[in-house]
């Protein structure tokens, strides 16, 4: 057996690899942009502060409006909404990521990072990259097991709502029986992490795929990947802020409004109960 | 066993590499036989170029005969002419074929091969590659070498040491089919057989202590062979290169490229003049070998560089500060230039001076280079003697039929000063040139196979080397290999370089045998049978000490001076009585060498005097007077 | 005289702890020597020293210790080695930088990418295997005159004489945390190429006639041990002692292959 995986590596070697290299931009890569985008839109909805609740409704519950709750709401609903969601994902996310991560891992241990010696920032870089990979592989694990399949660790990780999507995400963050603090802290290490990956494998695979040659290309597209990371870093640590701050029983009260109108407010329903599930997805439009 | 016909190629240098390629192609089989990797051959240092006519050359009066003539001019006469000839005619067609191969060559705008000067010529007719040349061209022959090998038509032994040449006797007389080597790491001692053997194992700097040479330049190859009854020829012509950089374990060159590209030599006018070079104006510069050839200036050949160097430090005390050294001033060619033409040793220069030779004038002094002493071999003149007769199965062959000797190891060419940049030229053209030589040699003149010889022939030969070893591990004395090998190197440097008196050298020879004495109770501190680097010096050191006394008879008998060789007892050149090459045999019974003279071939130009255009010093006298060493 | 003699020289001693292993299989130990050293020694210039005075600094007689050396300018790249823990030739390696106070130590040791011989001495016949994967030359029609090669501008000159100034030293090997120890030949053509030899095969395939083999070459870059198993930790380029651009030949020859794998696939070959 071992012998017949040998073989069939060695005569797709190249396009394994490349594979690898590819799913790391396209899809996962570009992936991160939306993910982050959504998800820090908890602060940046706010900020923009455009809120679709009709005026007074929230007033007359004594909620403080926030639309950062509301956008992130939508966000999660529109891409709930999608045909077929399952099989998008599938295809197009837990597929490449279980390929390139595990793919990975293999890959980064035909490597011995050497900084003990060479202690060069590239060569810092490389080791970065193999050690975030790993940390990648943990983290992505768990973060679609709790917050898509409802897995929480008994009780580390309480689980995701795409119905009250802020609010059960704020609960993911403070609700853990290890404290706000570590699941934000863990959350940012990871994320940060991941995002480095991105930002540092964005700039090796153009070396990979032979765009950037001279070493002056080289520098220049370090720029890019350097401000992609920053871009994508600030937006992680502003969503892990965001949620880790957010004020669970007034957001559960805006996405109940958005779901049932001012109504659904009074009632109290535990997110995740059945409840909630038999509800319509449109809080807007009962 | 193996029964078809091959040849051993001893030495992966140019020369042996060249001759690999070409005797492959002739479809016979070669062991290559190497003490390191090939790529990693003395060839690799030399730097400045390799010299043929060429288009533009030839637009202003240059062609393959003033190549030619140059050579014999700056030679001396020494030569026989007839390879020479036929050398320097193959040299245009050595650098095309070099260029086929892959040999960056420096370029001009229009894409032209560049061209430089080089000592003893008024016209460009070097080509190059930076200032590495000699790697880039050595490199380009293992890759065609690595080609072969790769199609099974090479093999090689590398981290073989060549230790012995089997010779046998039949009717027809001796010849050489095989060689005993060691492998150096694991210390097995083996036989191998061959239709002939090509020796190619380059110069003997080592003799003399620290040169601009390699460490494995030891010339034991060479003397193992004399030893065994090849004859070597005009040892006592050394040639010391006029620009090295002094340092702890060699002498690092600064090639004549330097001149060539404009490099100016030069020392302050007065006495200890301590102040920074920079600061010294120009009209208290003196540049003596612009004043003094003002024809070639700073491209005057390496012998007459040399003496002029070593006259104005030791005997006039114009040396920088004092000391042994004089100025080689690139200051005034610009970075940009530098880095273009001369890139590969202003980075020796940086890196082991620390200084920037863009920036401020290297300081240099003479330091030995190259043997023009070799291997005696013979070769077939044309009816008319304008070259070698191609093909014939006696180039450069020694006096033992088999025994092939191609390269620096060879003597011939060069006579009594090689010209820069000719070597490299000789060392390929007798790989090319020579190689179908051994090819036809094997083919066509020998008739029993040495698979068919009796296995006894090459057992004794093996227990004599297996002896030899024995003797020098169960050694019990005192006296260090190192020890010995330093002294060796000091005395002959003082006694027979630059210049030379019959008393000194006398002197030279009787230290010599008292370091002989010495040898023979040496002890190893090594004594394991394992990658004993230790042995293998202490057994070069024997061979070595046997060559250093071919060079110092050489330089005693020759009572006249002559290119490289000067004796301040016999200033001048006597064609009268040495217009001949000294012949040294080995006489097994007293271990000393017997030498004999013999006439040289000087058909096509005949001899004239050598001045290149000297003039009257401004100072009184430029004829070195001091034998002593400082 | 040839070489000038400076005046007595002001020596000072500086500490050699050299990693030595007997041969092949049997232990490695420490020994430490010290030695005098005249200003402008480098480690060679050491070596030898010890070799004529192998006794150690607690006073034991030890014998020489086996290394590789040839040129002594950094051109021929025997004498490559650890010192200090990196990867260098200790040909150059002077003692005043290294080590420029009395009682320094320098430490000494193999390379650890490929197999010691003894001492310091190490086996790096793999490095030239990975010539031959390459084919790295120009595959000539024989020697006989047939007019000069290829047109060759300056520009093009200059990029392949700095490749081809590589001298398969290994230190760009012994620092790419990709590259490992394989002590089998049988293993060679799966295991990393390394940098030296993806520059090589770029170096040949910017030449005209050697560009005729530039296919074979690039499918060796495809296969397993090629290119892909690089992981841009740009060491390599860092510890070239040669200066040799080797990430923008990895950058070059990933160009090439992928251009000449995405042709493959639409043209069969
Ligand atoms: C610093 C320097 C710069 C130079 N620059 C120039 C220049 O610019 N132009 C020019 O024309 N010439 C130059 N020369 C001279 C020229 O480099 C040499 O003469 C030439 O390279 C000699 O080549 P070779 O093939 O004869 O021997 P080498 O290159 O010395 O090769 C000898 C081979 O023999 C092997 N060998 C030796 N002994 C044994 C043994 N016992 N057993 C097995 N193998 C053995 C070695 O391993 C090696 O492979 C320069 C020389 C020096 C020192
Ligand atoms: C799931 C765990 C992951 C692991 C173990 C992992 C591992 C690795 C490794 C080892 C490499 C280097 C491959 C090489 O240079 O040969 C790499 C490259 C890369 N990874 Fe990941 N990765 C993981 C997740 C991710 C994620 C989530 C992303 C996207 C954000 C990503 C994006 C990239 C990119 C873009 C590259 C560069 C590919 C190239 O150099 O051509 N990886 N990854
Ligand atoms: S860039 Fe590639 S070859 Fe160079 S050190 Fe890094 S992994 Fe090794
Ligand atoms: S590329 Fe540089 S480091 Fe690597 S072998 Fe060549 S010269 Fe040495
Ligand atoms: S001895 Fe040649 S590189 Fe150091």
């Amino acid at each position: 057996m071992a012998s017949i995986i040998a073989g069939f590596l060695d005569r797709h070697y190249f396009l394994i690899r490349r594979l690898h290299s590819l799913t790391g931009v396209f899809p996962i890569g570009v992936y991160l942009f939306p993910h982050l985008a959504t998800n820090s839109s908890i602060v940046w909805g706010k900020l923009l502060n455009e809120s679709k609740l009709p005026a007074g409704q929230l007033e007359s519950l004594g909620i403080a409006a926030h639309a950062g709750v509301e956008t992130f709401q939508h966000e999660v609903n529109f891409i709930h909404s999608l045909p077929g969601l399952v099989l998008i994902e599938i295809g197009l996310l837990w597929l490449p990521i279980a390929y390139h991560g595990l793919l990975g891992i293999y890959f980064a241990g035909t490597g011995r990072s050497n900084v003990d010696r060479y202690r060069y920032q590239d060569n810092w870089r490389y080791t970065l990259q193999r050690i975030t990979g790993y940390i990648g592989v943990l983290f992505i694990f768990i973060h679609i097991t709790s917050l898509r399949f409802g897995w929480t660790y008994w009780g580390l990780m309480p689980a995701f709502d795409p119905q009250a999507a802020a609010s059960s995400t704020a609960q993911h963050f403070q609700q853990s029986t290890l404290g706000t603090t570590f699941i934000a802290a863990f959350y940012l290490v990871c994320v940060l992490a991941l995002v480095y990956h991105f930002a540092n494998g964005l700039w090796t695979a153009a070396i990979t795929w032979g765009l950037t040659v001279s070493v002056h290309a080289q520098r220049r597209w370090g720029y890019v990947c350097g401000a992609v990371g920053l871009m994508l870093a600030g937006a992680t640590v502003v969503s892990v802020i965001g949620f880790s701050r957010l004020d669970i029983d007034a957001a559960r009260q805006i996405e109940q409004v958005m779901r049932n109108g001012p109504a659904g407010a009074a009632r109290h329903v535990e997110p995740g109960g059945s409840d909630v599930l038999s509800a319509s997805p449109d809080g807007r439009d009962p | 066993m193996n029964t078809q016909k091959r040849v051993i190629m001893v030495g992966g240098g140019l020369a042996g590499l060249a001759g690999t390629i070409r005797i492959a192609e002739a479809g016979l089989p070669v062991d290559l036989f190497s003490m390191v990797p090939v790529k990693r051959s003395h060839s690799v240092c030399a730097q400045g170029g390799i010299n043929a006519a060429n288009d533009i050359a030839r637009q202003q009066g240059y062609s393959e005969y003033e190549h030619f003539d140059e050579t014999i001019y700056g030679g001396d006469f020494l030569q026989h002419q007839p390879p020479v000839y036929e050398m320097v005619h193959w040299a245009p067609k050595i650098i095309d074929l070099l260029d086929r191969m892959g040999v960056p060559f420096n370029r001009t705008t229009e894409s032209q091969r560049d061209l430089r000067l080089f000592g003893g010529s008024l016209y460009k007719r070097t080509h190059f590659a930076g200032a590495t040349t000699g790697q880039q061209l050595l490199y380009a022959l293992d890759e065609q070498v690595r080609r072969w090998e790769a199609q099974g038509k090479v093999n090689k032994y590398e981290y073989w040491e060549f230790l012995w040449p089997v010779l046998e006797t039949d009717d027809s007389g001796r010849r050489c089919v095989g060689i005993i080597a060691q492998d150096v790491r694991t210390m097995q001692i083996r036989a191998f057989r061959a239709e002939a053997v090509v020796i190619a194992t380059g110069g003997c700097g080592m003799i003399f202590g620290k040169s601009t040479n390699s460490v494995m330049c030891t010339g034991a190859a060479a003397s193992r062979c004399y030893q065994a009854g090849a004859w070597y020829a005009n040892g006592e012509f050394i040639q010391v290169h006029p620009t090295a950089i002094p340092g702890a374990d060699k002498l690092r060159l600064m090639s004549e490229s330097a001149r060539g590209e404009g490099g100016r030599v030069w020392v302050p006018r007065t006495k200890a003049d301590r102040r920074d070079p920079r600061d010294i104006p120009e009209n208290q510069r003196f540049y003596f070998l612009e004043e003094k050839y003002p024809k070639y200036g700073n491209i005057v050949p390496r012998d007459i560089a040399t003496r002029e160097i070593f006259d104005i430090c030791v005997n006039q005390g114009l040396g920088v500060g004092g000391g042994n050294m004089v100025y080689l001033d690139l200051t005034h060619l610009g970075r940009e230039y530098l880095e273009l033409k001369l890139g590969g040793i202003i980075e020796i220069y940086r890196k082991f001076v620390g200084e920037d030779p863009a920036l401020v004038p290297m300081k240099i002094f003479p330091g030995v280079h190259y043997s023009m002493g070799g291997l005696w071999t013979q070769y077939t003149a044309k009816d008319d003697l304008r070259g070698m007769a191609m093909g014939s199965a006696n180039s450069m062959m020694t006096n033992i039929p088999g025994l092939y000797a191609f390269g620096e190891v060879n003597y011939q060419y060069h006579g009594a000063n090689r010209l820069g940049a000719n070597a490299l030229l000789s060392c390929i053209f007798d790989g090319l040139f020579c190689g179908a030589g051994v090819a036809n040699y094997v083919l066509e003149v020998v008739t029993t196979t040495s698979a068919r010889l009796d296995q006894s022939v090459y057992d004794a030969a093996v227990r004599q080397q297996q002896e030899i070893v024995d003797r020098l591990i169960n050694g019990r004395g005192m006296e260090s290999p190192y020890q010995i090998g330093r002294e060796l190197g000091e005395e002959m440097t003082a006694a027979s370089t630059v210049v030379k008196s019959e008393q000194r050298l006398l002197q030279a020879i009787e230290a010599l045998q008292q370091l002989q004495g010495r040898y023979q109770s040496i002890g190893l501190s090594d004594t394991g049978m394992w990658t004993n680097q230790n042995l293998c010096y202490a057994r070069a050191l024997g061979d070595m000490l046997k060559l250093a006394e071919v060079i110092l008879q050489g330089g005693i008998d020759r009572k006249e001076s002559r290119g490289a060789h000067y004796r301040t007892d016999f200033p001048d050149r006597d064609d009268a009585n040495f217009l001949k090459t000294t012949v040294a045999k080995y006489d097994p019974d007293t271990g000393r060498p017997e030498i004999f003279l013999e006439p040289v071939e000087t058909g096509l130009v005949p001899p004239r005097a050598r001045t290149y255009g000297k003039v009257a010093a401004s100072t009184e006298t430029s004829r070195p007077t001091e034998t002593v060493s400082v | 005289m040839v070489a000038p003699t400076t005046e007595a020289l002001q020596t000072r001693s500086v500490r050699f702890r050299i990693k030595r292993q007997d041969r092949p299989g049997l232990p490695w130990r420490w020994e430490s020597f010290d030695v005098p050293v005249e200003p402008g020694a480098n480690v060679i210039s050491c070596l030898q020293w010890i070799a004529a005075n192998p006794r150690t600094i607690d006073g034991r007689d030890s014998n020489p210790v086996a290394y590789d050396a040839g040129c002594l300018e950094e051109v021929c790249g025997a004498c490559t080695m650890l010192i200090n823990g990196q990867v260098r030739q200790s040909c150059s390696c002077l003692i005043d930088q290294y080590a420029p106070k009395d009682g320094d130590v320098m430490r000494l040791e193999p390379m650890s990418k490929f197999p010691v011989v003894r001492d310091l001495m190490v086996d790096r016949q793999r490095l030239f295997h990975a010539l031959t994967r390459t084919k790295a030359w120009v595959p000539i029609d024989g020697t006989y005159h047939l007019g000069p090669g290829p047109q060759d501008t300056p520009q093009s000159q200059q990029v392949r004489y700095k490749l081809s100034e590589c001298m398969s030293c290994g230190c760009c090997l012994e620092a790419c945390p990709q590259y490992k120890l394989e002590e089998h030949e049988s293993r060679w053509d799966k295991a990393f190429i390394g940098a030296h030899a993806i520059s090589q095969a770029r170096l040949f395939n910017e030449h005209g006639t050697g560009n005729v083999l530039a296919s074979d070459r690039l499918e060796t870059m495809i296969g397993p041990g090629g290119i892909s198993d690089c992981g841009n930790a740009q060491n390599c380029v860092k510890v070239c002692p040669k200066d040799i651009p080797l990430t923008e030949s990895i950058a070059a020859i990933g160009r090439a292959v992928t251009i000449h794998s995405i042709r493959k696939f639409f043209t069969g070959k």
